[in-house]
């Protein structure tokens, strides 16, 4: 028994040593950092939601890689296809883990939030900063890739949003279709003419899609920059105000009224396109091909854009950030470069359905090919967005998801709303 | 353990003396050195997985850690911001009432199914096999499903309503609907372990005190009561403090099937501090959240035990 005891602390010991040894960073690469870009070896980590998981979308991003691995051919990379949804938790749990990833593309709102708590790293050290950009980017992305006047992302790809109407939809309304409703007022008496109901008062086809079955924030920010109120001024909250209240209010006039709250197709494609609301926001593409929705159906559409005071874009996007953490800085820099060369780009406009962030983006090969995004690509100059939000936007961004639906369903005083969420920006 | 290694201490020292005392003692040590090699991957595994993430959780909820390079230590700050945030009182409100509402609505139905799956019925193995299924299929198929059958447009559950002349609902888009429409799912999807359970303890029940009572001219229902229910308190007791944990845990259906809303009304618990944790990156505030969480469990267990020894005693 004594033996056998002893053999089980040997066993129990080596367990222990096997266990701290597993805890070790044997996965983390030494730096490649300063070492030249032919010898360099280890394992680039890439989180990107800039690349639909499919063949198209896989083939396009080993393009990519090859590129890179032309100046780092020693290097592996190792890709993380994340979604918008998944973003935050793939990134913190590599935080968490020990092992950040190299580059990071994120969206608008995410760089100052990181940016803050020093998890990207400022791009200034190759060369990048917001006036350089400005010279080779859509103007719109600047700001958003800006932290204390540092720039932290690199543009990839620019999310337009715009809106569209039916013809045939307005002519049986008794509507002129070239004369669209532009500001909040005329939409909602519009969009309630448009609104069709079945025998038990039920809407069979919306008058209005806001595009907001997961949320308002975005909807909200879109009406309110068209009355010509951003939402966040220099990091300050802008919305707990008459303006803000009244787009609130108005938003909360037309669900259940001209859309049912929470409505959104299988395929989650902008419903006027499919023909179930007769007007309503817009992505920055459309495939009339037959393989999409059809010239026949592109022909009845027409775009506008929100005009409440200001005429406005919505303009979201892609951004590509170095992390502070990594060991491979200088082959991240790199690999951003094969990522913004411009045919890159506009393959990843057009796997997405938005356009190329570059300087000259209404002349890209995707502008020209749909005439959505010929519409969006000239209404660049009219983009808005969040403006400035604050270092604790990723927080926002629920609060708001949250509390303006609590607003809008009547469960919630749409001005105490407002002011609570004024209150949470930090 | 003590009990059974303390005899034999006590019968071998009285007649041979010194020698056999020691022989004794030495026999006792090595077995408990045994013991203890025995136990230790299990201790090993609790210490790793348990013991040292509930430590760290502590440690964390008295921080402001957010995955940034720098934090500081709030004291009890996270659990003061903790009882202001209408979020968490919502997930807490939401999580308590889907568990009472579950709990004892899903023990009651699996009890009554396993006393139907415990007579002799035809087509037996079959109908185990159907209530087994929603247990062993994963959460995100289930809620996919269930997704589809409370569309408002094109679901089964207005499709079957409509027969019936009542008028669509929009189950999980209505706030009065969406919390109850979750409930459902999970008292469904929870039954199949509890069956399980309740039909092996079924078959454990005194055949002897059951011929006896039916000898006494008991009734089924009196049968039911006064000797197959008190033979099942241990389980009862087991299913319950199972059910308390799984409820409380519950995340994935909801992720998957309204994300916490219309609103917040079907945040709850788990998907609160993801949301804190993994969206809003405060992983402190989160850990505050996740402690709330265990002492709630922890209450909601002991008022388990003293139900049981109330039953007990009765």
């Amino acid at each position: 028994m004594r033996r056998g005891a002893r053999s089980g602390l040997v066993v129990l010991a080596a367990m222990l040593g096997l266990t701290a040894s597993s805890c070790g960073n044997g996965v983390i690469d030494k730096s490649t950092d300063g070492v030249p870009p032919a010898e360099a070896t280890g394992t680039l980590r890439v989180l990107l939601p800039s690349f639909p998981p499919s063949t198209k979308g896989r083939e396009e991003f080993d393009k990519v890689v090859a590129d890179f691995q032309k100046t780092y051919p020693k290097m592996k990379v190792e890709p993380d296809f994340a979604t918008y949804n998944n973003l935050n938790e793939k990134m913190s749990t590599s935080i968490a883990a020990g092992i950040p990833y190299d580059v990071m593309v994120t969206g608008v709102g995410w760089i100052q939030p990181f940016a803050s708590k020093r998890i990207f790293a400022d791009l200034a050290a190759y060369g990048v900063t917001p006036e350089v950009i400005k010279e080779k980017s859509v103007a719109a992305l600047i700001e958003p890739a800006t932290y204390d006047g540092k720039l932290y992302g690199y543009p990839l790809v620019a999310d337009a949003r715009a809106v569209a109407l039916r013809k045939s939809a307005f002519r049986e309304a008794g509507l002129d279709p070239d004369k669209p409703p532009t500001s909040l007022a005329e939409i909602k008496v519009a969009a309630e003419k448009l609104t069709e109901r079945d025998e038990g008062g039920s809407i069979t086809r919306s008058g209005f899609d806001l595009a907001s079955a997961t949320g308002f924030r975005q909807s909200f920010t879109t009406f309110l920059a068209s009355t010509g109120t951003p939402l966040y001024v220099n990091g300050g909250p802008n919305f707990s105000n008459q303006k803000g209240l009244e787009t609130l209010e108005w938003i909360k006039s037309m669900i259940n009224n001209v859309q049912p709250y929470g409505q959104q197709n299988a395929a989650q494609q902008p419903l006027v396109l499919t023909g179930e609301a007769a007007m309503g926001i817009v992505g920055g593409a459309v495939d009339c091909s037959d393989k999409g929705i059809g010239q026949k159906n592109c022909d009845d559409l027409k775009f506008f854009r929100f005009d409440s005071g200001q005429e406005i874009e919505y303009v979201g996007g892609d951004l590509a950030s170095i992390g502070s953490r990594s060991r491979h800085k200088d082959a991240a820099w790199a690999f951003i470069q094969s990522l913004t060369v411009p045919t890159t780009l506009d393959a990843i406009a057009k796997l997405n359905k938005k356009l190329p962030a570059y300087k000259d983006a209404g002349n890209s090969p995707q502008a020209k090919s749909n005439p959505l995004s010929k519409f969006v690509a000239d209404g660049l100059v009219y983009a808005v967005n969040e403006n400035s939000p604050p270092t604790n936007w990723l927080e926002m961004r629920g609060n708001f998801d949250i509390q303006l639906t609590q607003a809008v369903l009547g469960q919630k005083d749409p001005a105490k709303v407002l002011a609570n969420l004024a209150g949470q920006s930090r | 353990m003590s009990a059974t290694l303390e005899h034999p201490t006590k019968t071998a020292a009285a007649p041979r003396g010194a020698a056999p005392v020691k022989e004794s003692r030495e026999l006792i040590r090595s077995q408990v050195r045994a013991g203890w090699i025995l136990l230790s991957p299990a201790l090993l595994h609790s210490g790793i997985f348990i013991v040292i993430p509930v430590l760290a959780v502590l440690v964390l909820s008295l921080t402001d850690y957010s995955f940034g390079d720098s934090w500081s230590w709030v004291g009890l700050g996270n659990y003061a911001d903790l009882f202001r945030d209408v979020d968490f009182q919502a997930s807490l409100v939401n999580t308590v009432l889907y568990a009472v509402v579950v709990i004892p609505i899903s023990m009651a139905i699996a009890l009554a199914v396993a006393v139907g799956l415990n007579q002799k019925i035809k087509g037996l193995g079959f109908f185990r096999t159907a209530f087994y299924i929603p247990t062993v299929t994963a959460t995100v198929a289930i809620a996919t499903i269930w997704l589809w059958i409370y569309n408002p447009g094109s679901g089964l559950a207005n499709g079957f309503l409509s027969l019936f002349g009542f008028a669509p609902n929009r189950w999980l888009a209505d706030p009065a609907t969406a919390l109850p429409s979750l409930m459902v799912v999970g008292i469904w999807q929870g039954l199949g372990t509890k069956i399980i359970i309740y039909l092996a303890a079924l078959q454990g029940v005194s055949r002897d005190l059951l011929e006896s009572a039916d000898l006494d001219g008991a009734s089924r229902w009196q049968k039911f009561v006064n000797v197959t229910l008190p033979a099942l308190s241990p389980v009862q007791f087991f299913v319950l403090i199972t059910s308390i944990v799984g409820t409380f845990q519950v995340f994935d259906l909801v992720y998957v099937m309204t994300r916490g809303g219309p609103g917040t009304e079907t945040r709850v618990l788990v998907l609160d501090i993801y949301q804190n944790a993994f969206q809003d990156l405060k992983l402190g505030y989160a850990s505050a959240e996740t402690v709330i969480m265990m002492i709630v469990i922890a209450l909601f267990i002991g008022a388990g035990r003293l139900l049981q020894k109330a039953d007990v005693n009765d």
